[in-house]
């Protein structure tokens, strides 16, 4: 059996070692164009920001593939012939396979900002090696850089353009940062801690115009208040889109919509082609699902190899949960948070004296999210009483089992649970019948 | 991506093996031969007023850990394991194994060192020591190696020792904390790692025994005698001074701040083993590494962390000193230093119900 699979990222190359460990004797190629090994992707901040060397971001030692025997390619493919079961790569090489796994990831979205198109120079996503080295070989001429975007990469990239002391504008075109994952309490807290690191963040800001000089490197960008702020670098964060361009010229593209559409057991529409990760899109009862997260793509790499193996597989959307950091501020979030979701009403406590805080979400008597901020959780804990539907009583009185602080350092939850009793008290101001202690 | 600037070259240049960190290598080196084996820093001392060569060395050092110290305080303030930690370390080289010595011999009493003990302090276990010491000063020391080694080991793991008391771990985790990430993580290390450490213990256990052996029949096989005095002078020189000194620190600009500890220390050998079946655990947190690698990276003993994260395995390895570190730079938040008693039933639910997924993978690698 030849296996081919285009995109060494985590969900292609999880994908490999998946296949190796069923079928020890099947040749398994992992094509890419972007590096000779899988790295990962998630530390291309600190590999900017010097804590890191390239070669350290690579997960695996080299000689694992050899052990392994993953035959790595580093090309590009150029045309797919599924009726030929027939790759060509743009070497000229020709690879024909029996199956095929589609893993080729997202790359940064490119907005339609007038005045884009003419600065060839200065402007960078965050999301590639080739956008690394972009970012790197501009930050010698960069004096002040602004960055547009107000989610996860564009935090990682400001904090390495404040790492390489430069004068950082951070646009974010909704009210504050980060909506779609904070509430107001939240993102203040998180806006402010980016301000104090000297950060000129503004919210409510979208970009109207980016201005290049004459060689066509930027120099500034216009909002549309009319402000207008320098810049040598313009970092667009905006999100992520999956990298499926070169598919719709191939001779036999497979249906595409925002990306490739695959079933529940990750068949595209093409006989013998599979695809996972970042590039991969569900569509269940008419809703659209595009996964772009690192634990997805690592999920969904494993279970497309297994399909492909034959086995039986339906991948379900699982309870969603994600971490970050946000300069020191670490962050964990499972289940439903987003606030505007009818009938939800939460819990928020924010830690005196700490820039931490806690919020459960319910909905309809059972616990449905939790938003943790600036202390260690296990989200593995959260997971199982949103499964186990659990109320806010029990989930608050065992919160404690779910803290991962460092020894000694275990923050301490009594003003979490004299916050939630006088949230209760104030929902609830004649009980119907006081149970237990306390409960007046 | 280096910064910009004078300094911040300089700074990568002396972590990052260049030139500059070659000189400082070479510097240190020789300031290890010549304190052997020289007379020139007894001279020195004794122009500033101190008796000799070893409590000027003891001053440097224990400067070095605190100024070190204080630099780490700074740096994981928000870690409380990190500050109180860093602290036990402080106060055990000022007061343990600076202060007291000192004074002990101010009194006329044995020069001893409260933070060390046999197989690291080697001579502490010899007939000439054990008949010449006050009996006090060996029951002290029996009571370390035979009884605080084990007990706390199977309690807490070696970090009580290895990342809380000894010196050599006292000045890897303050002064060395900038060359920390220098420890090669590769597979060929480790392996290294195990042929080494286990023969240096080896070595030293078989001599310990012919010490005694030969002092009990030395009357009549003065032979024995002759070759174990040889014996120990090979090993005071090849593992005392060579290893734990001119390579354990002279090198750290190079080879990073663990290079005894991680390959020679008979003691740390001890204690791993100890660790392998005591309580002391890293704990991953399931599926949410992001194989970043800062963990593997900051790892001073060479420990591939990520690959243990990655694969959701929690995990007790030898050599690990549980200086924390791994959890300290983890921006995910994955991983934490435990000493498990019995779990919690949920934990245990969690750890046998959790879908099969990537576990099967890495066993594979």
């Amino acid at each position: 059996m030849r296996y081919a699979i285009i995109g060494n990222g985590v969900a292609g190359t999880t994908a490999a070692f998946t296949l190796r460990a069923r079928e020890p004797g099947a040749e398994i190629t992992l094509i890419s164009a972007e590096s000779d090994y899988f790295f990962s992707r998630t530390a291309l901040m600190y590999a900017y920001m010097d804590r890191m060397s390239r070669r350290d971001l690579e997960p695996y030692e080299r000689k694992v593939y050899a052990k392994q025997n993953l035959r790595l390619l580093c090309d590009r493919v150029t045309d797919l012939d599924a009726s030929r079961l027939l790759l060509t790569l743009e070497s000229g090489r020709a690879l024909e396979y029996d199956r095929l796994l589609l893993a080729t990831g997202s790359v940064g979205d490119r907005p339609n900002w007038p005045g884009l198109d003419e600065a060839h120079e200065g402007v960078v996503h965050f999301v590639t090696l080739d956008d690394l080295d972009r970012c790197e070989r501009l930050t010698p001429s960069t004096r002040q850089a602004v960055v547009v975007g107000g989610g996860l990469i564009g935090v990682e990239l400001v904090e390495c353009l404040v790492y390489h002391r430069k004068q950082v504008t951070f646009l974010v075109r909704s009210p504050g940062y980060w909506p779609g994952a904070l509430a107001g309490e939240e993102s203040a807290m998180v806006s402010e801690h980016i301000r104090r690191h000297g950060v000129d963040l503004r919210a409510d800001e979208g970009v109207a115009r980016v201005l290049a000089d004459e060689g066509g490197r930027v120099r500034a960008v216009q909002t549309q208040s009319g402000a207008e702020f320098p810049c040598q670098l313009l970092g667009i964060a905006i999100g992520v889109v999956p990298a499926v361009d070169w598919l719709r010229q191939v001779k036999t593209p497979p249906r595409i919509e925002r990306g490739i559409v695959v079933s529940s057991s990750f068949e595209t529409s093409l006989e013998n082609v599979w695809a996972a990760g970042d590039c991969a899109e569900f569509l269940h009862d008419g809703r659209s699902t595009v996964e772009q997260l690192w634990y997805s793509a690592r999920r969904q790499g494993e279970l497309a190899a297994r399909a492909m193996l034959g086995d039986p597989v339906r991948y379900e959307l699982p309870i969603f949960y994600n971490s970050a950091k946000f300069f020191e501020i670490e962050y964990t979030s499972t289940g439903i948070v987003d606030p505007s979701i009818e009938g939800t009403r939460s819990f928020f406590c924010r830690l005196p004296g700490k820039q931490a805080s806690v919020r459960i979400v319910e909905r309809a008597g059972a616990v449905v999210g939790f938003n943790m901020l600036g202390s260690r959780w296990n989200h593995t804990f959260f997971e199982r009483w949103i499964t186990e539907r659990r109320d806010l009583d029990y989930v608050v009185e065992h919160l404690r089992e779910a803290q991962f602080d460092v020894e000694f350092g275990r923050v301490d939850l009594a003003p979490v649970h004299a916050t939630y009793r006088d949230w209760k008290a104030a929902l609830h101001p004649w009980p119907a019948l006081p149970r237990g202690s306390g409960f007046v | 991506m280096v910064r910009q600037g004078k300094a911040a070259w300089l700074a990568h240049d002396l972590t990052h093996r260049g030139v500059t960190a070659w000189l400082l290598s070479a510097l240190l080196v020789a300031f290890y031969l010549v304190l052997y084996y020289t007379a020139l820093f007894d001279r020195a001392a004794r122009a500033i007023g101190l008796d000799s060569k070893w409590t000027f060395y003891g001053i440097l050092y224990s400067l070095a850990i605190v100024l070190g110290g204080i630099y780490v305080l700074r740096k994981y303030r928000h870690n409380r394991y990190q500050v109180v930690r860093t602290a036990v370390v402080m106060f055990v080289q000022v007061i343990l194994a600076f202060s007291i010595p000192e004074i002990l011999q101010f009194v006329h009493q044995p020069e001893y060192y409260f933070s060390y003990f046999w197989p690291l302090k080697f001579d502490y276990w010899t007939p000439e020591t054990i008949f010449r010491f006050p009996l006090g000063y060996i029951l002290y020391s029996f009571l370390g190696s035979l009884l605080l080694v084990p007990l706390l080991g199977i309690f807490f793991g070696k970090r009580w020792y290895c990342s809380w008391v000894c010196g050599c771990g006292g000045l890897a985790n303050t002064a060395g904390d900038p060359l920390r990430h220098l420890t090669s993580k590769s597979s060929a290390s480790w392996k290294f790692e195990r042929i080494s450490i286990y023969t240096v213990l080896a070595v030293c256990l078989t001599l310990t025994a012919l010490l005694f052996v030969s002092w009990g029949i030395r009357t009549r096989d003065p032979a024995l005698e002759q070759f174990v005095d040889g014996f120990q002078s090979v090993y005071a020189f090849l593992v005392v001074a060579m290893l734990s000194g001119v390579v354990g620190a002279g090198l750290y600009p190079l080879g990073g701040t663990r290079i005894w500890c991680r390959n020679f220390c008979p003691m740390a050998a001890l204690l791993g083993l100890v660790q392998k079946f005591g309580r002391f655990r890293i704990t991953v947190k399931e599926n949410m590494c992001i194989s970043c690698g800062l963990c593997s990276k900051y790892c001073e003993m060479g420990i591939d962390v990520r690959s243990y994260a990655q694969a959701n395995l929690s995990f007790t390895r030898a050599s690990c000193v549980g200086c924390g570190l791994c959890a300290e730079v983890c921006p995910r938040g994955v991983l934490r230093l435990e000493n498990i008693r019995l779990r919690h039933p949920q934990q245990l639910a969690l750890i046998h119900i959790s879908p099969a997924t990537t576990r099967s993978r890495t066993a594979a690698i």
